[in-house]
C-alpha cells in the first residue's frame, strides 16, 4: 500500500485528476509489476479502513475535509476488496470469476458515486477517476457476460439456449444502468461552471453510448441526446471541452444519425469528429471515414480521393472498387463489388447508403450518352448547346453497355423508361420524357445533370 | 499513435492486461485517445480552414476524360440502327 499512497498523496497534492485516475486503474504498470499485489498484501479486511486512513491522510497533508476522506477511504476500501478478486483470477485460483471481479469493481463505482454525491465531497477535478471507474467497469462486465455465455452453452434446452441469449448482456446492461447514474451526477450538478462535474459530461456519455452500442440498445442514446439537450443552456460551449470527448461524441451522434438514415446530419457530425480528431489515432480516423464516406456519397455525391483512402488499406479495398464502378458507370461492375462487400458492408451496417450509389453509377452511366450526343449547330455567333433531345434507344444502348449484355439479351424499353423516371424523380437527371416520340428531352443551359457541369 | 505522448506510460500499460485469456474484440469499437486533448497542429485538420484542405480528399463521382470518345463509339456500335431516329427528331 505505502506506493499507491504515496502516488495518491503526490497525485492529490498536485491536483491531478490523471493522477488519481492512475492510482484507481486496476491494472500493474511497466514499472511496478507488481503493484497491486503489494497493495493488497499491504493490509487485511479487519484493519483496512483504518490503515488506509493513515496512509492517506495521515500528518495532515493532504489537507483534505472529513467528508472527502471518508469518501476516499471507502471507495479505495472497495478497490482493495476488488483488487483481491483480480488477483485471485490472475493466479487461477478456483474461486475467482469474472463476475466477482466485477461485482466488486461495482462497488468501487457505487462508492465513487457516492462520494461525488455527498455534501462537500469529491472535487470536481477529480473526475478522471469518474472516467476511469467507468471504463473498468464496462471492461468488466464485458468479460463477465463472456464468461458467462461459454460456461452456460452447453446442454442447453433450446428454451434455455433462448433465455441464454435473452440474457447474455445482463452484467453489461447492470454495468449502463451504474454509468447512467454517473451521467446523471455530472449533468445535474449545479455548482458553479469552474468547479462542476458537467465538464465530465461527455466523457460520460461517450462511455454510455459505447455500452448500448454493445448490447443492441442504440435506441436508449436517444434519451442522453435530449437530455444534453435539454440542459444545452447551463452547458459550456463544445469547443471548450478536451478534444478527445468531443470527438468520440461527436462520431456516436453522427453514427446514431447515419443508422437513422438522416445522413445529412450524420455527415455534420462525422466531419467534425473527423476534422478534430487526432491525427496520429489511426483506428479511430479510419472508422470516422467509414461511416462518412457513404454519407458523402448519399449527401453530396462525392467519392474519396486516392489521397485519401491510401493511409487505409482496410478502407481501400472496401471502397476503392465500388467507387471506379461508379465513377465510370458500371453497374455490372457496381453489383459484384456490392456482393464482393457484401457481409462487410452488412456488418459495418453501410449496406443501405453504399447500395445508392447505383442510382450515381447509372446517373454517370447515362450522362455519358448526353455528353456522347454532342452538340446543336451554334446560330450565329452564340456559344453551342448541347443536344437536349435524347433518344430512349441511346439510353438503352447505354445500358446494354453498362450491363455487358450480349447481343441476344434485350433491354426492355419500359425498363428503360422506368430507370429514368426514377432519375428524373431524384433530381439526378432534370427532363422528361416524351413517349410518343420515343425522346428524352433534357433541361438545357448545363443543368440536365444538376451539379455535375453539364 | 505518436511516440511522444505523455500518457505513453499508461497505453503500454494496458498491454499486458489486454492479451489476458479473454481479449476484448472490439472491432469496430472507437478506441480511448491515448491523450485527452491536443493542439489544433495535431488534428485532421490543422489550420481550422473550413474546406481548405479537405477539398482534394473528395472527388466529383463522374469523370469526364478521355473515355467519352470511346464512349461515344461503342454506342453508335451498339444501335446501328438507330442513327436514322435521331436526325428525325429535330
Amino acid at each position: 500500500m505505502g506506493t499507491l499512497a504515496t502516488e495518491f498523496r503526490i497525485a492529490y497534492n498536485n491536483g491531478s485528476g490523471p493522477g488519481l485516475a492512475a492510482v484507481l486503474t486496476p491494472i500493474a504498470t511497466r514499472d511496478d509489476p507488481d503493484r497491486l499485489l503489494s497493495f493488497y498484501n499491504f493490509s487485511n479486511p479487519a484493519y483496512l479502513t483504518k490503515d488506509l486512513n493513515s496512509s492517506f491522510f495521515h500528518g495532515k497533508n493532504p489537507r483534505v475535509p472529513k467528508a472527502e476522506q471518508h469518501a476516499w477511504v471507502d471507495i479505495f476500501a472497495a478497490y482493495w476488496e476488488a483488487v483481491g478478486e483480480i488477483l485471485k483470477w490472475e493466479a487461477g485460483h478456483p474461486g475467482a470469476s469474472a463476475v466477482a471481479i466485477f461485482n466488486a469493481w461495482k462497488k468501487v463505482a457505487n462508492a465513487v458515486i457516492r462520494g461525488y454525491s455527498v455534501q462537500s465531497g469529491l472535487p470536481a477535478w477529480s473526475l478522471p477517476c469518474l472516467y476511469t471507474v467507468g471504463k473498468f467497469l464496462r471492461t468488466f462486465a464485458i468479460k463477465a457476460d463472456l464468461q458467462v455465455a461459454s460456461q452456460g452453452s452447453s446442454g442447453l434446452d433450446f428454451q434455455e439456449e433462448v433465455a441464454a441469449d435473452f440474457e447474455k448482456n445482463a452484467t453489461l446492461e447492470d454495468a449502463a444502468r451504474v454509468i447512467n447514474r454517473m451521467f446523471t451526477l455530472c449533468l445535474s450538478d449545479r455548482a458553479p461552471i469552474e468547479e462542476s462535474r458537467k465538464w465530465g459530461i461527455y466523457n460520460t456519455t461517450n462511455l454510455l453510448f459505447k455500452t448500448y452500442f454493445k448490447i443492441n440498445s442504440v435506441g436508449l442514446t436517444k434519451n442522453l441526446i435530449r437530455a444534453i439537450k435539454a440542459q444545452s443552456d447551463d452547458l459550456p460551449p463544445l469547443d471548450a471541452f478536451p478534444k478527445s470527448h468531443i470527438v468520440t461524441f461527436e462520431y456516436y451522434l453522427g453514427v446514431i444519425h447515419f443508422l437513422d438514415e438522416n445522413y445529412a446530419e450524420a455527415e455534420e457530425h462525422l466531419t467534425n469528429a473527423w476534422r478534430l480528431c487526432y491525427r496520429h489515432a489511426n483506428k479511430n480516423r479510419e472508422l470516422i471515414l467509414t461511416y462518412l464516406i457513404p454519407c458523402h456519397l448519399v449527401t453530396t455525391h462525392t467519392l474519396p480521393s486516392n489521397q485519401l483512402l491510401a493511409p487505409f488499406p482496410r478502407l481501400e479495398k472496401l471502397f476503392r472498387p465500388l467507387s471506379n464502378c461508379i465513377r465510370t458507370g458500371d453497374l455490372v461492375g457496381f453489383d459484384k463489388a456490392m456482393s464482393a462487400g457484401e457481409e462487410e458492408f452488412v456488418k459495418r451496417r453501410i449496406y443501405l447508403p453504399l447500395e445508392r450509389g447505383r442510382d450515381i453509377a447509372l446517373r454517370n452511366l447515362f450522362r455519358k450518352v448526353f455528353i456522347a450526343g454532342g452538340f446543336e449547330e451554334a446560330k450565329d455567333g452564340q456559344p453551342p448547346i448541347r443536344r437536349t433531345r435524347v433518344p430512349v434507344a441511346e439510353f438503352a444502348a447505354a445500358l446494354r453497355i453498362g450491363t455487358h449484355a450480349t447481343g441476344r439479351t434485350r433491354v426492355d424499353m419500359d425498363e428503360v423508361e422506368c430507370l429514368l423516371a426514377n432519375l428524373i424523380y431524384k433530381g439526378l437527371m432534370k427532363g422528361y420524357i416524351a413517349r410518343e416520340r420515343g425522346i428524352v428531352v433534357l433541361s438545357k443551359n448545363n443543368s440536365a445533370f444538376p451539379g455535375t457541369g453539364v | 499513435m505518436s511516440n511522444s505522448t505523455p500518457a505513453q506510460n499508461k497505453v503500454e500499460s494496458d498491454q499486458p492486461q489486454q492479451q489476458k485469456p479473454q481479449v476484448l474484440e472490439e472491432d469496430d469499437e472507437f478506441e480511448d485517445f491515448p491523450v485527452e486533448d491536443w493542439p489544433q497542429e495535431e488534428a485532421e485538420q490543422p489550420s481550422g480552414s473550413a474546406n481548405g484542405t479537405n477539398e482534394h480528399l473528395w472527388e466529383e463521382s463522374w469523370d469526364d476524360d478521355d473515355a467519352a470518345e470511346d464512349f461515344s463509339k461503342q454506342l453508335k456500335l451498339v444501335l446501328p440502327n438507330l442513327s436514322m431516329h435521331c436526325s428525325d427528331t429535330y
